[in-house]
């Protein structure tokens, strides 16, 4: 207890005397500033890339593409082969009794970027007789839905902010003619950033002989076993079978693994030079302090108390620069629209994120603390009279 | 340089602050070169290509037009010559290991000296069942020259009905800037006969170059205008403008990006060097009083302590950008291997730039404690009363 109260009024002294050594103690609040704002600046890019991707579609769903794809643009499962997985067991089926399972196309269209007219690819999926109805959260915002059978296209809500040209009544030069956008849909996943036609007119037209995958809603959780392995056993099919979520997991893992790398990488470079003005920082407020702390030692307070409390006072001070580094952050990113290429997904800056930069900030002020703590503990009363 | 031994006693006053001082730049220089070094060689990529190459894909994204897209290609006047390629995707071993080989015509190994050494297209050439690769992939591999390397393709299945492709590594090719992650490289030739009947004639991009690289822009809407109304319309890029940096990313503007993350790093830096020197001019100024007492100029103190300012910044701009060419040759083996960003490589360039940041740094930071030692009155604070 006394050793608690020690601390207490020996930081309590320390934060009275902060406003002398204020510019010394700003070097470590701007730091972790910097640190955490381009941390959380960083990794909101990141995770709302990753929360998007884990959020992709109806979680009921399964997904099957052809064997070792790693992109789905590089599916192919010829017809015949869509067939057979149309009437494997597991699948979920509609009131008529018809199975929820849908074949359909994936393919880029070129278009041109909105923010700098760099020439990219928007992401053209199709929809079969089931697309709509294996996507629960679709709804449609304005004009109408494609008829099927027409050179006709409806666009996801946030494709036009992405894209030039992707807007209700635009049209999108495909084979056969321009395709007019006819309406525009929300989904509230990344579906959104993407154009939607029907399946086969589509592969007639841009002469596509297999589909790209074939989404089917499982009748329960425990029936995907039965679902994968009729396909993955059978002779004639040469297909991989995953749930959905799995495969969002599966196609945005190295996308996500580069750049936790390069965050995290930066983060880590940046917080290395935080902790060097946290040390500078605090061995200075040590040798300023020097006579305060040697007449509270005088009066018999001990050595771990003291250098408790410049450990705390350097906590502070971090933490305190790291949450003023995450509101920045906060406020200009958190909610902000972004996107990449056909990803269209929404910057985000959690509270968890937010606690990461604390632990970061906190981390920071052990380290670069526990010296000048271990050296102001250390002092004989005597030398820390001399120091001054 | 008379005044070096006053430099270099001051720093060694101090040698915890030094140190300090110089380690911290050290760090923000090593972020400095990998952001500025990605920076610089993204540059050197959209320098290095070519102006007069054209790339032609199919428009719909489906890696597959008949051959005989080059051959109207070639037709076209103001194309000099026109190369076919198709790509062999797979994977090595197991579907966790994905791989995949360029299978390419004689003509493009002429072409694209800058992706593969003209050995390596030469061994291809010379025996079309053998595949040249890059260092990377090859230690990737554990590859030698004389193994072989075996290629499962789900959707390559041969005209014997199997999938598995088995090559013998003919060459090892240095890596270079234009293919960041390394290549392998195959015989179309061999390729295409291989494939089933039905299935031969197919390519996935037709590369051709130009004869006027002024014109390579008008030639290569040519081509999509020649393809337009097809059974197979063509997406057709010069080079110059597939592999500027504004194109690629996404829409992710990298260049300002990187600039961004330097300069914070930097001016973090900054702040606590400023305090550093400024402490250390506070605790002298009897000293700098009495230099000046012995007849210093009020810019030659200002100059000694800008030098004190300097040496650490400059040793640690110098160790950083060194620090993070020694990162950077260590990312290839960390990053993911299909997602293909270039490991950065610290140019000449990134070292002037990082020198002359450094110098920047040392002068700014000297800024404030050179006015308050330009208006001290050196009376006062040699009698202590300042």
């Amino acid at each position: 207890m006394t050793m608690l109260r020690q601390i207490v009024i020996v930081s309590l002294l320390g934060l009275r005397t902060l406003r002398q050594r204020l510019w010394q103690s700003l070097v470590l609040v701007v730091g972790m500033a910097c640190v955490s704002g381009v941390l959380l600046s960083m990794l909101s890019m990141t995770e709302g890339l990753h929360r998007a991707y884990l959020n992709y579609g109806d979680p009921r769903s399964a997904i099957v593409v052809s064997r070792a794809t790693i992109f789905e643009i590089l599916s192919a499962i010829p017809r015949e082969q869509a067939r057979i997985v149309t009437g494997a067991p597991g699948i979920a089926q509609a009131p008529d009794g018809s199975p929820l399972v849908d074949s359909s196309l994936v393919t880029g269209v070129p278009a041109v970027l909105r923010k700098n007219g760099a020439r990219s690819f928007i992401t053209l999926r199709s929809f079969g007789p089931k697309g709509q109805v294996l996507r629960p959260t679709f709804r449609l915002v304005s004009g109408r839905m494609f008829r099927p059978g027409t050179h006709e296209l409806i666009a996801g809500t946030k494709a036009s902010f992405q894209f030039r040209g992707m807007a209700l009544g635009d049209k999108v030069i495909l084979p056969d003619g321009e395709w007019p956008i006819v309406g525009t849909f929300t989904t509230g996943d990344l579906l959104d950033g993407q154009l939607v036609g029907d399946t086969e007119t589509l592969m007639q037209s841009i002469r596509h002989k297999t589909y790209s995958m074939v989404v089917a809603r499982i009748a329960s959780p425990d029936a995907f076993g039965a679902f994968r392995k009729a396909l993955t056993t059978n002779p004639a099919l040469s297909v991989d079978v995953m749930r959905l979520r799995d495969w969002n997991a599966k196609i945005s893992a190295d996308t996500s693994a580069f750049f936790h790398i390069a965050v995290y990488g930066v983060g880590i470079i940046l917080a290395i030079g935080a902790l060097f003005g946290c040390f500078n920082t605090m061995y200075a407020a040590v040798e300023s302090r020097a006579s305060e702390i040697a007449t509270l030692r005088a009066l018999g307070y001990g050595g771990v108390a003291v250098a408790i409390s410049i450990l705390l006072e350097a906590a502070i001070l971090s933490v305190s620069g790291g949450l003023i580094g995450a509101s920045i952050a906060w406020l200009l990113y958190d909610g902000v629209q972004s996107g990449f290429g056909s990803d269209v997904f929404t910057l985000t800056v959690s509270p968890s994120m937010i606690g990461t930069a604390v632990l970061w900030a906190i981390a920071v002020a052990v380290l670069g603390g526990i010296l000048p703590s271990i050296q102001a503990a250390r002092w004989t009363v005597a030398e820390a009279l001399r120091a001054r | 340089m008379k005044y070096f031994p006053l430099v270099w006693a001051a720093l060694r006053r101090k040698p915890v602050r030094t140190l300090i001082t110089f380690l911290s730049v050290t760090v923000a220089f090593t972020l400095f070169g990998l952001m500025i070094g990605l920076n610089d060689t993204l540059n050197q990529i959209e320098a290095r290509a070519r102006a007069d190459r054209i790339w032609t894909v199919g428009r719909f994204n489906n890696f597959s037009m008949p051959i005989t897209v080059a051959r109207k290609v070639a037709a076209l006047p103001g194309i000099k010559s026109v190369s076919v390629m198709s790509y062999l995707n797979g994977y090595v071993g197991d579907p966790k290991n994905p791989s995949g080989a360029l299978m390419a015509d004689d003509a493009y190994g002429g072409m694209f000296t800058d992706q593969l050494s003209p050995e390596g297209w030469d061994a291809i050439r010379r025996d079309h069942t053998s595949i040249a690769m890059t260092r990377l992939q090859a230690e990737h591999f554990h590859k030698k020259v004389g193994d072989t390397f075996t290629l499962i393709a789900p959707q390559a299945v041969k005209a014997d009905g199997s999938n598995v492709w088995t090559f013998k590594v003919g060459q090892i090719s240095e890596d270079t800037l234009q293919v960041p992650n390394g290549m392998i490289a195959g015989s179309y030739d061999y390729y295409d006969r291989s494939m089933p009947l039905a299935q031969q004639g197919t390519i996935a991009e037709v590369d051709s170059v130009v004869a006027d690289p002024a014109r390579a822009a008008a030639l290569a809407e040519e081509i999509d205008r020649l393809f337009a109304n097809s059974a197979n319309p063509t997406q057709s890029t010069p080079e110059k403008t597939l592999l500027a940096v504004n194109n690629n990313f996404g829409g992710l503007n990298i260049g300002a990006l990187t600039r961004e993350i330097a300069l914070t790093g930097l001016l973090m830096i900054l702040f606590l060097i400023s305090n550093v020197i400024a402490q250390s001019v506070r605790e002298r100024r009897a000293e700098f009083a009495a230099l000046k007492t012995m007849g210093y100029s009020d810019g030659l103190v200002i100059a000694l302590v800008a030098g004190e300012a300097a040496l650490p910044c400059i040793a640690g701009a110098v160790c950083g950008v060194l620090v993070a060419a020694g990162l950077a040759s260590q990312l290839p083996g960390v990053m993911p291997r299909t997602f293909g960003i270039p490991a950065p490589v610290m140019s000449p360039t990134v070292y002037l730039w990082a020198l002359a940041s450094a110098c920047i740094m040392a002068v700014a930071s000297t800024a404030l404690p050179a006015l308050r030692l330009r208006r001290q009155d050196i009376a006062s604070v040699l009698s202590g009363r300042a």
